[in-house]
């Protein structure tokens, strides 16, 4: 009969603040990427009910053209625009980690936890749902655009607008310690090096998924 | 049970053994004899050495059993490794 050892070494305590800040402590892998995609996806889905665009790395931009022109764009576009995202971040950051780290790292580890870390931005995406947010955009685009003149502004629109943008910051900069910890983490890279190649892989991230989404808006 | 200490408390440098007895019979055998390396590592490595290696060296068991990720537990080995590297450079040096 096999006997299943059972480890004396303290098993972790999971605090609310480590799911919430460090959850790749507990979970990577493919548990991470399956997770991960899932989150892609409804965030993807959220956003093309919503018109909000998620065009680089750490972009978010609501409506754009479309809120003005009121063309819809299909959902495979947002899906690519999630997907872009996640592996123009993730495929620098593990090429780093092979020329840096002295630990046998999982490429996995690096592409689940990456994808997990996008996770603040479901949030973003359903804090964008409400159609205040179109409408406000669709005012601002008609004013830049001197088009046909649209519904004026409303309080509660605006209040609805101003928060939606105080939480995608409040998103944006969760997100990115997220993806920090989990690079570090899954690297085994710390201090300054794994900073400024974390800073370097963000900024590549920041043109190579923004050069990706337009060459796929462009065969639209 | 007592901890082993490996450190000098008076001037921090390593310390060796000077004298075993058999709890058997009470003879007493004195010398000087290095501390194995690993006993120079804290309690809580030491019992992560011995879950690991009862877990027949799988960090994938090891993650699993304390409920941490895989490269949270690989990266915990990497530390123990470095602590371990550095001590035997040092008795070296010695």
């Amino acid at each position: 009969m096999t006997q299943i050892a059972t480890p004396v070494t303290a098993v972790s305590h999971r605090s609310l603040a480590q799911w919430l800040f460090n959850p790749f402590r507990f979970i990577a892998g493919f548990k991470a990427l399956l997770l991960g995609l899932i989150i892609i996806a409804l965030t993807s889905l959220l956003g093309s009910l919503s018109n909000t665009h998620f065009d680089g790395t750490l972009d978010v931009h609501t409506g754009l053209q479309t809120a003005y022109t009121g063309m819809q764009l299909p959902l495979w576009l947002f899906l690519a625009e999630g997907l872009i995202n996640w592996l123009s971040l993730a495929l620098p950051l593990y090429f780093f980690g092979l020329i840096l780290s002295r630990s046998s790292l999982r490429f996995i580890d690096v592409l689940g936890t990456q994808a997990l870390a996008r996770w603040p931005y479901l949030l973003t995406a359903l804090v964008m749902m409400p159609p205040s947010n179109k409408r406000i955009t669709r005012y601002f685009m008609s004013l830049a655009m001197q088009g046909p003149a649209a519904d004026p502004l409303n309080y509660l629109d605006m209040t609805v607008f101003i928060f939606a943008m105080l939480v995608t910051i409040l998103m944006v900069v969760w997100m990115v310690v997220l993806m920090y910890r989990a690079y570090s983490l899954c690297c085994n890279i710390k201090g300054a090096k794994a900073v400024i190649t974390f800073i370097i892989s963000l900024i590549g991230a920041e043109v190579l998924s923004k050069l990706a989404i337009f060459a796929v808006f462009t065969r639209i | 049970m007592k901890v082993l200490p490996s450190v000098c408390p008076a001037c921090g440098n390593g310390l060796n053994v000077k004298s075993l007895i058999c709890q058997n019979c009470q003879t007493e055998v004195q010398g000087r004899y290095d501390l194995p390396p690993l006993a120079g590592l804290s309690l809580d490595d030491q019992q992560f050495i011995l879950d690991f290696i009862k877990a027949s060296g799988s960090l994938k068991e090891m993650a699993g059993l304390l409920g941490l990720s895989y490269p949270t537990v690989r990266n915990r080995l990497d530390e123990i490794i470095e602590r371990i590297k550095l001590a035997q450079q040092q008795n070296e040096n010695t």
